[in-house]
């Protein structure tokens, strides 16, 4: 890297750590909530971009990784107490009631179980191609939901989980959010990430150039359900309160939406889009609700956000077909020919 | 369990699996057509069951006008999400057409929610559908005969549609390779918008019929019946019209007997699909009755 | 030495034999070519001795060690690379990258070590960098090496897919119509270019070809395959001379 770039880099996180420590303080919680759930996006975004964007494996499975990391993350981090007060209908298998740990264990452990419940689930799927592949890891998404469902006694059934602790801060999913940014940045720049690139491109030539297909898809699958799992037990935890509903195939979509609209196989454009889509479903929830132009009332349509947002997301789809950065990644160079580019392009128009 | 519990469940099992058959119908020629799931095709079935409802108790027509009016408006929304999400697309990666298709489902559903509100509404029953007739010690409603023989004729005519008429011919074309058939002078883009339309009339046709079985809608209820039926068709083979009714029924005689042999997995009854999908992808891929198509290296 | 060897090698698709008992033997260091009329099987078994389909009968020995049935990526491992008929590079990445992860396979550093940056690491990324530049600079490519591969002339890809191929370290590269959609000229250069990285990488080749000036020009024994069987095996002035492989390509009265 030059040097101007470092300083610039150093600048920048400096500038992002003196606006969360601004935000800390002087945000009021809806909005410190939305800056959260930006950097759980981030997350959750990268960790399928891994798998679908630069392995090229069109898996739909996120939202039951999610789950995993969620449930265990709250789970180990609810005091005794907690526990017994949300498991009313059946009490909890005495394995779990007393197990309390901290957090970060905690999420890694929620990580760490969906990267198992992924290798487990990968060994057959993997096999299958587009798809299949898609309907498959669906079929198991939904497998988990409605075991957690049934499992009265572990999960608490249908009720969730309440008064999770709230543990998730701007700190712990910024910070991690950054760790997830860097180990991506690292991973798909380095002889593994373009093997992943490789079979993204053209899975035959990537088997005849000695790229063993199983290993690598099940290497990228197992990484990217791991930071899924650590981006629910975040989102767990923030929230406070989980259950089976949250995880449908909903939440899979929407963070597909965001790797499709920042570009697949874009770290960069995941990055811009987990903010873009999670603050714009938020500042949408206008359209749900009643808007008051002082003299008349429109009543909220509930439904309308979810319309809007959809067909935003056709129209980008259909018109944009790479999203915002398609492949491209942001470079400290590639911003200054961009400012360039622009001034000389302005004077064009002016001078015609 | 009794002889006649028995014939119920199964009698139960089988309506069920022609209902899931008729939509997988649909699953089953759209990926024939085009190689790619139909995601919007669960809620255009639950649009029908809308269509019908509003025919019936808000404009009052009689049951039979709604309902044809109801197949009309179906077939045509197909057409409509086909010329919106498919053919602007048409050479595009498929994750990006499958991104689009997954869109435009959400978009059908929450324009349900918008249109039609989030509460369920109950479907208007036809007494002389569902009324219960009792043969032998064996009671049930007419309805759980009727729906089985309307999917063989609807299965017959379609039958007769592909494998008989110009059209059939042309999709047949198509399904093998747009470019060649493009040559051989047939229209694609409008044989696949055909495809979407007689998919969304088997959807309609399953949709009032539904309705009447299970008489609750709600703007969400086309997605579990969505992805069971397109499983449906993946289990007998995605692509073969025999392969979606066998899996139909196969899903549908097995969902029932499940939940009457094991109650305790009643919960469990959702899940009983995806794990049969599993197995059968993991047994043969291809289903019961496709063929192994590999990529040409 | 005997370097590739099949015995009887069949394959069959549903009720088509596609190449019926078809039995090569090639030595190190020869540069073989089968040739056939279109449809002869020609490419059915190329993929059946790089792993795409396995044979329904038969068997296939690299060197030593049977092949047969195994993945495409583990006999690419044990030292055989290939090219394609319809050129099937990594489009969207750059031309370096494209010969860099052709070393991927024979990389030793685990995930943790390439992610971290471990020493090891850094090491064998320092070589394969070295290996590729020197790769593309000995086929005429390093001006392109950042250009996506998509967008190198038709020509160029060719050279590419055989750079990448031989970043495997292969010993034998199977070479799938390298002059396919070249032009005379560049047909020429082919065929000594064909001998110069044989010599060059201590290669044996095996290639398939429709170009008689190029198959003729450079072969040292030819395998003629018509409708999946073996019609002809020798060097080029016996091919040439055989009558089964004039009726092969001309077709007797019964065919036209």
């Amino acid at each position: 890297m030059k040097k101007r770039d470092i300083i610039l880099t150093i600048i920048s996180i400096s500038v992002l750590i003196l606006f969360l420590m601004f935000a800390n303080s002087r945000f009021d919680s809806y909005q410190i909530r939305i800056l959260n759930l930006c950097a759980i996006y981030t997350i959750l975004g990268l960790s399928m971009n891994l798998i679908n964007g630069f392995t090229g494996l069109f898996s739909l499975g996120h939202a039951g990784f999610m789950a995993i990391g969620a449930y265990v993350t709250a789970l180990l981090t609810m005091p005794a107490a907690v526990k017994n007060q949300n498991f009313f209908l059946q009490p909890i298998v005495p394995w779990l009631e007393n197990v309390t740990v901290p957090f970060l264990p905690a999420l890694l452990i929620g990580g760490i179980m969906a990267a198992i419940l992924a290798f487990i689930i990968g060994a057959p799927v993997l096999r299958l191609r587009g798809d299949y592949l898609a309907i498959a890891t669906l079929g198991f998404s939904e497998i988990i939901r409605i075991v957690f469902t049934n499992t009265q006694n572990i999960t608490n059934g249908a009720l969730g989980l309440k008064s999770i602790p709230n543990t998730t801060n701007l700190w712990w999913s910024f910070g991690l959010a950054a760790l997830t940014i860097i180990f991506m940045l690292s991973l798909i720049n380095s002889s593994y990430g373009k093997a992943l690139k490789a079979i993204r491109e053209d899975e035959i030539a990537a088997e005849s150039m000695g790229i063993g297909l199983f290993r690598h898809k099940m290497l990228a699958f197992v990484i990217g359900a791991f930071f899924a799992g650590v981006g629910g037990g975040l989102l767990g935890n923030l929230l406070g309160a989980i259950n089976p509903v949250m995880f449908r195939f909903i939440l899979t979509f929407n963070v597909l939406l965001i790797i499709v609209l920042g570009g697949m196989g874009s770290i960069t454009g995941t990055v811009i889009s987990a903010f873009v889509v999670t603050s714009g479903l938020e500042y949408l929830r206008v359209l749900d609700e009643s808007i008051n132009l002082g003299f008349v009332r429109l009543p909220g349509i509930p439904g309308l956000r979810m319309v809007v947002f959809s067909s935003l997301l056709m129209i980008v789809v259909i018109f944009f077909r790479n999203g915002l950065m398609g492949t491209n990644e942001f470079s400290w160079d590639g911003l200054f020919a961009l400012l360039r580019k622009r001034p000389s392009f302005l004077k064009r128009e002016v001078g015609r | 369990m009794s002889f006649s519990l028995f014939m119920q469940h199964l009698t139960n099992g089988i309506s069920l699996g022609s209902l899931y058959a008729l939509i997988a119908i649909g699953y089953t020629m759209v990926y024939g057509i085009l190689r790619l799931i139909n995601f919007a095709h669960g809620e255009i079935f639950m649009m029908s069951l809308y269509f019908a409802f509003y025919g019936v108790a808000i404009f009052a027509m009689p049951w039979y006008v709604s309902f044809i009016v109801t197949v009309i408006i179906t077939c045509m929304l197909g057409m409509l999400v086909e010329r919106a999400a498919y053919k602007t697309l048409r050479d595009s990666p498929r994750i990006t057409v499958m991104v689009s298709a997954i869109g435009a489902s959400f978009f059908l559903q929450n324009l349900a929610v918008v249109l039609f509100g989030g509460r369920p509404k109950a479907f208007p029953t036809v007494q002389i559908f569902t009324d219960v007739i009792k043969i032998g010690t064996v009671s049930l409603q007419r309805l759980t005969l009727i729906i089985p023989v309307a999917t063989i004729m609807l299965l017959y005519s379609l039958l007769y549609l592909v494998n008989k008429t110009k059209t059939g011919m042309a999709m047949r074309a198509v399904s093998k390779d747009h470019e060649t058939a493009r040559l051989m002078g047939v229209d694609v883009n409008r044989t696949i918008t055909i495809t979407f339309g007689i998919g969304s009339i088997l959807a309609a046709f399953g949709g009032i019929m539904w309705g009447m079985k299970f008489p609750q809608i709600q703007p969400f209820m086309g997605v579990m019946p969505g992805l069971k039926c397109f499983i449906a068709a993946v289990i007998g083979g995605v692509g073969n019209i025999y392969g979606a009714v066998i899996g139909g029924f196969i899903l549908g005689i097995g969902e029932i007997m499940l939940v009457a042999m094991l109650p305790q997995l009643t919960g469990y009854r959702d899940a009983f699909a995806f794990v049969l999908l599993i197995v059968i992808l993991l047994l043969k891929p291809t289903g019961i009755m496709g063929e192994k198509i590999s990529e040409k290296v | 030495m005997e370097l590739l060897n099949t015995s009887n090698i069949t394959m069959k698709f549903g009720g088509l034999t596609a190449v019926k008992e078809l039995n090569l033997e090639i030595n190190k260091g020869e540069i073989v070519a089968l040739i056939g009329p279109n449809g002869a099987g020609k490419t059915t078994a190329f993929n059946m001795i790089t792993g795409v389909y396995a044979p329904t009968s038969g068997r296939i020995f690299l060197g030593e060690s049977d092949i047969t049935g195994a993945k495409p990526h583990l006999i690419t491992k044990k030292g055989l690379a290939r090219t394609f008929q319809n050129i099937r590079l990594f489009k969207e990445l750059s031309v370096l990258d494209n010969v860099f992860i052709a070393n991927h396979l024979h990389l030793k550093s685990n995930i943790f070590e390439a992610v971290l940056h471990l020493p090891r690491y850094k090491k064998e990324k320092k070589s394969i960098l070295e290996k590729s530049l020197f790769l593309l600079e000995k086929l005429d490519l390093l001006s392109f090496k950042e250009d996506k591969a998509k967008n190198l002339p038709y020509g160029m890809q060719r050279r590419l897919e055989i750079a990448r191929a031989l970043a495997t370290n292969p010993q034998i590269l199977l070479l799938d119509e390298p002059a396919a959609g070249m032009n005379p000229r560049e047909t020429d250069n082919l065929t000594s270019f064909i001998k110069d990285i044989r010599d060059e990488f201590e290669l044996t080749i095996f290639l398939i070809e429709h170009h008689m000036s190029v198959v003729m020009g450079i072969s040292d024994r030819i395998y003629v395959l018509d409708h999946g069987v073996t019609i002809a095996v020798g060097n080029p002035y016996e091919i040439q001379n055989d009558q089964r492989v004039i009726e092969a390509y001309l077709g007797v009265s019964e065919d036209a």
